[in-house]
């Protein structure tokens, strides 16, 4: 299993693909948190829970690229054939489907946290720099970087499961992207008694954010760690069943 | 892995490999439907250890599905495709038995072709070091290529890295479709040579091609499929016999009107 761990590292870390989503990530991130610490109303950004939302944006887009690169490993396999020659030398589809998991997860959890770490730090400069009194202490900032380290991961690992699943790559992106940007959105600020168990709200409740609205961090880490493991299985067992074309 | 160290081409005679006695490989009443296609009917024949054999067929006649069958790519609808045996999904470390290749394109652009090679290597979880990496890459005449993007490849290049990456475990048995594409006559001339080193050596390889003349130089014995069947299976001395070439018996077998 080492071995298939390290071939998947090995993979994912030997094309672009990755470092292009990390400098995606950074780039989007530093533009939304800068152009709402920047641009929102002074009276607006007073409050505890609207300085979380903006500096959750690095949650949110961290918790996206995450899910697109757990979605690209897989579907890349797909798109470009490798998975013939992968599945030749292992036919064991549970352990490449594990070690896509895992290495997608772990390196999801590192975009996630470098994402939250730049809202945050972009941010706090903005609001500084206009004067604002922040409203985070030190607990409310480590709780917002590991919460999107740890939304991101799950999310990446969600993204295998959904790749596994949809199998085509523009498709899995597209649908990933939406549900993330809009459907949950849409459905939260509708409906959020059903809203805040969605997947999405799960993983920004993690890092703490819209406590009123969403659940508290301990019980949305149990929520979305069910919502990965529904996402594995069902791709899985797609993957281990289906015929690898 | 001693084994691939000393020896970089052609299947190692160790005692894996020559264990037990069943074929190289077995079809048996094999047959696969895709919705309401039959891709491959009631496909019965098996290849002995040690021969080259011609998978010959037109577009379209199921071979390649043959192919996929035999590596668990793809699951039959009824019937066995056994390699040494088993079904490929219960071999144990199958890339030490069995190299393949479908596609030369099955390959990422981006990645370099021994990045490839050592992912491969890692993949199959069968104790191939990436030594092992750089052997095959000297085997096809990669080397010096071997850090540069495969999307700067040629087609000719793709074959070759395909081809090492189906070398990398030191099977006993290949599996190739359409290896030819794409090679130059040097290329084509050193993978007949390769081939036929590598079956005297006791390793058994089961190649598909449209190449006619081509195979007919390389190949003991034939499987001529047609629309979905097993349409013979025997030595191309036999086939050929009365100075008929490999291409008039092809053409004879394949293109006679099929009864309704």
């Amino acid at each position: 299993m080492i071995s298939t761990l390290r071939a998947e590292l090995l993979k994912q870390l030997s094309v672009r693909t990755n470092q292009g989503l990390l400098a995606a990530t950074l780039g989007i991130v530093a533009f939304a948190v800068a152009l709402h610490g920047f641009t929102l109303p002074a009276d607006d950004l007073g409050t505890f829970e609207n300085q979380v939302m903006v500096f959750g944006r690095g949650e949110l887009l961290g918790t996206l690229f995450a899910a697109l690169l757990g979605a690209l490993s897989i579907t890349g396999e797909f798109r470009h054939g490798t998975i013939r020659p992968t599945l030749i030398a292992m036919p064991r589809r549970g352990r490449i489907m594990a070690a896509k998991a895992c290495v997608s997860a772990l390196l999801g959890a590192g975009l996630g946290l470098v994402a939250s770490a730049l809202a945050a730090a972009v941010g706090t400069a903005a609001l500084s720099s206009r004067g604002i009194d922040l409203q985070l202490d030190g607990g409310d900032y480590a709780l917002l970087i590991a919460g999107g380290a740890a939304a991101a991961g799950f999310w990446a690992a969600i993204g295998v499961g959904v790749g596994a699943l949809v199998r085509n790559q523009v498709a899995t992106l597209v649908g990933l992207s939406a549900w993330i940007l809009f459907v949950e959105g849409i459905v939260v600020g509708d409906l959020p008694e059903v809203g805040r168990f969605t997947p999405g709200a799960a993983g920004a409740a993690l890092g703490g954010l819209a406590p009123d609205t969403l659940l508290a961090p301990a019980i949305a880490l149990g929520l979305i760690a069910l919502y990965t493991v529904a996402a594995l299985s069902a791709g899985g067992s797609a993957f281990a069943q289906r015929d690898a074309i | 892995m001693p084994q691939a160290a000393e020896e970089n081409l052609g299947p190692s005679l160790s005692a894996t490999a020559d264990r037990d006695n069943d074929p190289a490989i077995e079809v048996e009443n094999l047959s696969k439907r895709y919705e309401t296609v039959d891709a491959v009917k009631d496909f019965t024949f098996s290849l002995e250890r040690g021969t080259i054999a011609g998978f010959l067929g037109p577009n379209g006649s199921g071979k390649t599905t043959t192919l996929r069958l035999l590596l668990g790519l793809a699951e039959p609808t009824a019937g066995d495709a056994l390699v040494f045996g088993s079904r490929y999904r219960q071999l144990d470390r199958p890339a030490r038995r069995v190299g393949a290749v479908l596609e030369s394109s099955d390959l990422h652009p981006g990645r370099s072709g021994r990045d490839h090679l050592r992912a491969l290597a890692l993949t199959a979880d069968a104790g191939i070091d990436f030594k092992r990496v750089d052997e095959v890459l000297e085997l096809v005449e990669l080397a010096a290529a071997a850090d540069r993007r495969v999307g700067t490849y040629s087609l000719g290049m793709r074959q070759r890295l395909s081809l090492a990456g189906a070398l990398l475990g030191d099977p006993d048995l290949l599996i190739l479709d359409e290896p030819t594409n794409g090679l130059d006559p040097a290329g084509i001339r050193w993978l007949r040579r390769f081939l036929r080193r590598f079956a005297d050596r006791g390793g058994t390889v089961l190649i598909s091609s449209h190449a006619l003349a081509e195979i007919a130089q390389t190949v003991d014995q034939v499987v001529i499929i047609d629309g979905g069947r097993v349409v013979a299976t025997r030595r191309l001395d036999e086939l050929v016999r009365g100075g008929q070439s490999l291409e008039e018996a092809y053409l004879e077998l394949t293109e006679r009107p099929v009864p309704e």
